[in-house]
């Protein structure tokens, strides 16, 4: 393999790389054919700087009612050495009751230092693994190699070890009511744990024990009803561990994109980072301004250039895969003849054209 | 989505304005519909924040909760709402119509009206369904007693979002549901969600076209989001701050005022909106079976209303059979409005056709008082050949209908090069001759179809006494508890 | 009353309130949080304009405070009848839950740090101080927990299993003390609940009531299984400690080694706070 540290430096304009977070690397799965997107989370370009920049800030904003009622009932359920968190493994999962060790690993002897504080979640892992001592921990530090370079992972999770196996769990504030909760939020709450799911069974292999002694079922704890009281429902990731291992094996080769880019490409602030930034290729769906910081920038592109993707991925399908606007019009109206690879869609086309034409002139 | 609507929106992306999915309206649109655009606290599941509410576009009422984690308030609020939407539903009953009575000889009327719910978007629908889930258990005696309209109302929310479900439904509407249904726009469907931004590529305000006007609406600044959920910088930068002035200041202090404004300035634009698109809805004449599906609404609220006494809220989740019911009957509703809006129009039937399940053109050869005389008696079998250019998928033996006149019925007998030979079946009268007008002529336009309009026997589920083991055996039967009552609101 | 030539008028004040409202906004969501805070003075500056204009002195806080003790005193109270170390979050609902009036949240958690710059300053000048508890491994200021100093340093170190030990401590000494009150107040059963609906078999009058009795006795019941490990946790980790610390150490925790500057700077940038 080729070493890029120094190409993907370049393109940063010198900037120093963007931190990965769950949630980034979870949205890396989200849109795997867009090369734009994989250039600069590859080489932890500060997307929502650059499009600030271009002028199309992206529209993340938080409420700090959300943040705080996020905070809040996640300090309520791990009140106390956990004791909420404890009836409820205890109720669901049956843990024993001499089970209740905690261990903080946020902070280490009043450091917050990165390498001080994943040493200690290896060393704690590891007694773990081999002795079966601890059974709660709190705010692991792990560490993913994200196209070639290592992220440093704090989750707002608990690992949880029960019975020889590691148990990811993850604390959201969106209610479970009468079993059901918001598919979307759940979905991604499930990307996520996937995401620390993976970087726990890394360190556990890393450790030389059997991956699959992290579970592939995560446990997702959330206020029920309309109440403040933590329920927990277990969630299995095996479909986005897939994903998600695809994906990040895929960004490992981001020297093949590497490849087909100009050497002197740079993504650093100035007049040029428009330009720049439309040289790499993007594949822009709508889904795309939920996930991704460029989002609004690649609409206006492709709005520009009349694609059909703007419109919305079944769109596109239903026109056969024809990329433009234009051509597609041109088609259905018979005034551009189709290649032979688009006859059929061509003719499809014309039909819907003309049904329409019949149906708004009022015949029957 | 289809080929069909596809290109509209292709063609409304070129044209900057919305183009027409349909050239009839196909849902109801009550005289004096309530229309309710809620918000509500970011973070919490059902938290309402505001809401503004009425049955007139110039006059609504607008109720808040100044400090929405005050359970004292969230319920003065869900009581004053309450007596709003209870006297809308009373009052939308109009006179009692006395029908034939059933089969079994029961007495059976139907209320001559029904109340109609319009929010603006799907998340409405969602935050009255959790709303309903959180109040129609409320106990009105005992410590969290509260008022006695507060579980009433949490029922005919619940009933009311459990109509949304069904499929040709005019009960509860969500407003960009029911805009989608009959325009395309030139944007995606995710961006469609938004309110301002659809009714801007329908209906573009003065000086501006579809795209302009929909880049406007997504400015939060410009064009509050039409809820539940607030804008983050709204929440952030006004709401916060005047929520904490409230809770310095007190009730009735300017503080509350000051806040009433604020939510205010994010309810109005909505509000308008709203009235904006019944206008643009009424305007459209209405489709032939609206009315009928209208009487099933009427039917449904009629039996709600009636049975209301004796009823417990609705259970916390259906029992299995009741689950398995309740599938078939929205599977078969689906069915029947997909069929009864494509005979209502042509503009639907066109995808129908361009699938190949339908087929439209002239005439070209007729023999109307054709017999078929294999059998014991002669039949009237007329023989009609259509030409067409739509790509007919149907075999032949399928037994189709006129788009016109469904009960025109006929079987195909031959499919060739762009025509279509069909011989009818029925719907022509009893004689040996054709009813006059009964049998298109050499010239006329005609469709047919494969659809119809959606019989089909009922499904055989067993009584909840036999629930199969598989689904848990009998389930008990649902009373609320005192569990019930007290459950917190957050 | 006449107005002073260049006062704005509530009317101007609120079209001000609303340009300034926008211009936050669009700073805030393009990114620029510079100007956003200047913006948010100056609006500040305009809404309290309008609320002296309008609302005259509804505006201020109304009414002066009910004397009550200091904090601090109030938060050895607390402490004292919960027995083990303790979050502000506790604290301060076993304050309101036993005794008038409330601690703000707010004013606990920066109790340590005054606490200890008093001590460091005037050693022992205090009969007792509101000190860290330590854990057992670095002995360090475990995260977020109130003791007292009085208390046998053991009482104060935290180990695995003494978040644990401790909450079912807190929870017999609560159960107990509410016994012997009479009628309990509602914040006071809110928190008995809290306490039952995490331990097994404390849970056993009709819903929403707890039995102070069976609350204590299943705590205690669970208390028996873990007593003897935690303890000699404590015991060897209170020994490291009278061994290796100072006296401010023993009450405040060791300091952090002194980390490199590069380490500690946005070691924060991977916090996933902003995950949900």
């Amino acid at each position: 393999m080729i070493d890029t540290a120094p190409d993907l430096e370049r393109l940063r304009g010198g900037a120093p790389p963007r931190n990965h977070d769950a949630r980034t690397i979870a949205a890396l799965t989200s849109n795997p054919g867009c090369a734009r997107r994989g250039v600069l989370d590859a080489a932890g370009v500060d997307k929502d700087a650059v499009a600030r920049e271009l002028g199309f800030p992206a529209p993340f904003g938080q409420s700090q009612f959300a943040i705080t009622r996020g905070n809040a009932f996640e300090a309520q359920v791990k009140a106390d050495g956990g004791a909420e968190l404890l009836a409820l493994l205890r109720d669901h999962l049956g843990l024993d009751v001499p089970e209740v060790a905690y261990d903080d690993l946020e902070v280490v002897a009043g450091d917050e230092g990165r390498e001080l504080r994943h040493s200690r979640t290896r060393r704690l892992i590891a007694r773990a693994l081999e002795t079966g001592a601890g059974t709660l921990f709190d705010h692991p530090l792990l560490r993913l190699e994200i196209a070639g370079s290592p992220a440093y992972l704090e989750p707002d999770v608990i690992a949880f070890q029960l019975a020889g196996r590691l148990h990811v769990i993850e604390i959201k504030s969106f209610a479970v009511v009468d079993g059901q909760a918001e598919p979307e939020q759940v979905a991604a709450a499930a990307r996520q744990a996937a995401v620390y799911v993976l970087a726990l069974r890394r360190l556990v292999a890393e450790l030389g024990h059997d991956p699959e002694r992290v579970s592939h079922e995560v446990i997702l704890v959330c206020p029920e009803n309309f109440s403040n009281r933590p329920t927990a429902t277990p969630i299995d990731v095996r479909p986005q561990l897939a994903v998600l291992g695809r994906q990040l094996a895929r960004l490992t080769r981001v020297d093949e994109l590497l490849a087909e880019l100009p050497d002197d490409l740079t993504f650093e602030p100035g007049a040029t980072l428009a330009a720049s930034v439309r040289t790499v290729k993007a594949r822009y769906a709508p889904e795309c301004i939920s996930g991704c910081e460029m989002a609004l920038f690649c609409r206006d592109e492709a709005r520009a250039c009349g694609e059909t993707g703007a419109l919305g991925r079944s769109v596109r399908d239903d026109l056969g895969g024809i990329d433009t606007i234009g051509t597609a019009l041109a088609l259905a109206d018979g005034s551009l003849a189709p290649s032979d690879d688009l006859a059929e869609t061509a003719e499809q086309l014309r039909a819907a054209s003309r049904l329409r034409a019949e149906a708004l002139r009022g015949g029957v | 989505m289809s080929a069909l609507s596809s290109l509209a929106r292709l063609e409304a992306a070129a044209a900057g304005v919305a183009q027409p999915l349909a050239t009839v309206r196909h849902c109801h649109v009550s005289d004096r519909p309530l229309v309710l655009v809620p918000l509500k606290l970011a973070g919490e599941a059902a938290a309402p924040l505001a809401v503004m509410v009425g049955g007139e576009p110039d006059d609504p009422t607008t109720l808040i909760v100044p400090q929405p984690r005050n359970r004292d308030l969230r319920f003065a609020f869900a009581s004053a709402l309450a007596k709003i939407v209870l006297n809308h539903i009373e009052a939308g009953r109009g006179a009692v119509e006395e029908l034939p009575p059933g089969k079994d000889g029961e007495e059976r009327i139907r209320y001559g009206d029904a109340p109609q719910l319009l929010v603006p978007n799907l998340g409405g629908v969602a935050f009255l369904r959790l709303l309903g889930r959180s109040t129609r258990f409320r106990s009105t005696e005992g410590p969290y007693a509260v008022d006695a309209a507060v579980p009433v109302f949490g029922r005919w929310l619940t009933w009311f979002a459990d109509r949304h479900d069904h499929p040709g439904s005019s009960l509860m509407g969500a407003m960009t549901q029911l805009l989608r249904l009959h325009w395309a726009t030139g944007q995606s469907s995710l961006e469609d969600g938004n309110l301002a931004a659809l009714l801007g590529w329908i209906d573009p305000p003065d000086g501006l076209d579809g795209p302009a006007a929909a880049a406007r609406a997504e400015d939060p600044v410009v064009s509050p989001p039409a809820g539940p959920a607030t804008d983050p910088t709204f929440d952030n930068e006004v709401l916060a701050p005047a929520i904490a002035a409230y809770d310095r200041s007190g009730p009735g202090s300017a503080a509350e005022e000051r806040l009433r404004a604020a939510l205010t300035s994010q309810l109005a634009p909505t509000w308008d909106l709203m009235w904006r698109a019944v206008g643009l809805l009424r305007a459209l004449p209405e489709g032939a079976s609206v009315r009928g599906r209208w009487e099933r609404d009427r039917d449904a609220f009629t039996y709600y209303h009636q049975t209301f006494g004796e009823a417990y809220p609705q259970p916390r989740r259906d029992p299995p059979v009741r689950a398995a019911r309740r599938l078939h009957d929205l599977e078969r509703a689906q069915d029947a409005y997909d069929a009864q809006r494509a005979f209502d129009d042509p503009l639907v039937m066109a995808e129908h056709r361009l699938a190949g399940q339908a087929f439209g053109g002239v005439v070209t050869d007729c023999d109307p008082t054709r017999l078929d005389e294999t059998g014991k008696r002669p039949k009237l079998r007329p023989h009609l050949r259509v030409s067409t250019a739509d790509p007919v998928r149907l075999d032949v033996g399928t037994t189709v209908c006129s788009a016109a006149r469904p009960a025109l019925k006929g079987r195909i007998v031959e499919l060739g090069d762009g025509g279509v030979l069909l011989e009818l079946t029925g719907g022509m009268g009893r004689k040996l001759t054709p009813e006059p007008g009964a049998v298109p002529r050499v010239g006329d336009r005609v469709c047919f179809t494969s659809l119809t309009d959606g019989s089909f026997g009922a499904a055989k589920f067993p009584d909840r006494e036999n629930t199969p083991w598989t689904h848990g055996g009998p389930p008990e039967e649902y009373a609320p508890t005192e569990d019930d009552a007290d459950e917190d609101w957050s | 009353m006449s107005r002073a030539p260049g006062v704005p008028t509530p009317d101007e004040l609120e079209t001000r309130i609303t340009e300034l409202r926008a211009a936050v906004r669009r700073a805030m969501a393009t990114g620029d949080r510079g100007t956003a805070r200047e913006l948010r003075a100056e609006l500040r500056a305009a809404e309290r304009a309008w609320d002296d204009a309008v609302l005259g002195d509804d505006a201020h806080e109304r009414g002066g405070r009910r004397a009550s003790p200091p904090v601090r005193e109030r938060a050895h109270q607390a402490l004292t009848l919960l027995g083990a170390p303790a979050a502000p979050k506790l604290v301060s609902s076993v304050y309101a839950a036993f005794f008038p009036g409330e601690i703000p949240g707010a004013r606990l958690s920066s109790l340590r740090r005054d606490e200890e710059r008093s001590f460091r300053a005037a050693p022992y000048t205090r009969p007792y101080y509101l000190c860290a508890a330590l854990t057992a491994d670095a002995l360090a200021p475990a995260r977020g927990l109130l003791a007292v100093s009085t208390w046998p340093l053991e009482q104060r170190i935290v180990g695995p299993l003494s978040l644990r030990t401790d909450f079912l401590t807190a929870a017999i000494r609560l159960a107990e003390h509410t016994a012997g009150l009479g009628t309990p107040s509602p914040e006071t059963r809110r928190l008995l609940r809290r306490f039952a609906y995490a331990i097994p078999g404390a849970m056993t009058g009709t819903a929403g009531t707890v039995d102070p009795a069976a609350l204590a006795e299943g705590a205690r019941a669970e208390l028996d299984v873990h007593r003897e490990t935690d303890r000699r946790h404590r015991e060897s980790a209170a020994r490291r400690a009278r061994d290796r610390l100072h006296d401010a150490e023993r009450l405040f925790g060791r300091r952090p080694r002194p980390v490199r500057g590069i380490a500690a700077k946005g070691k924060r940038a991977t916090k996933g706070k902003t995950d949900r």
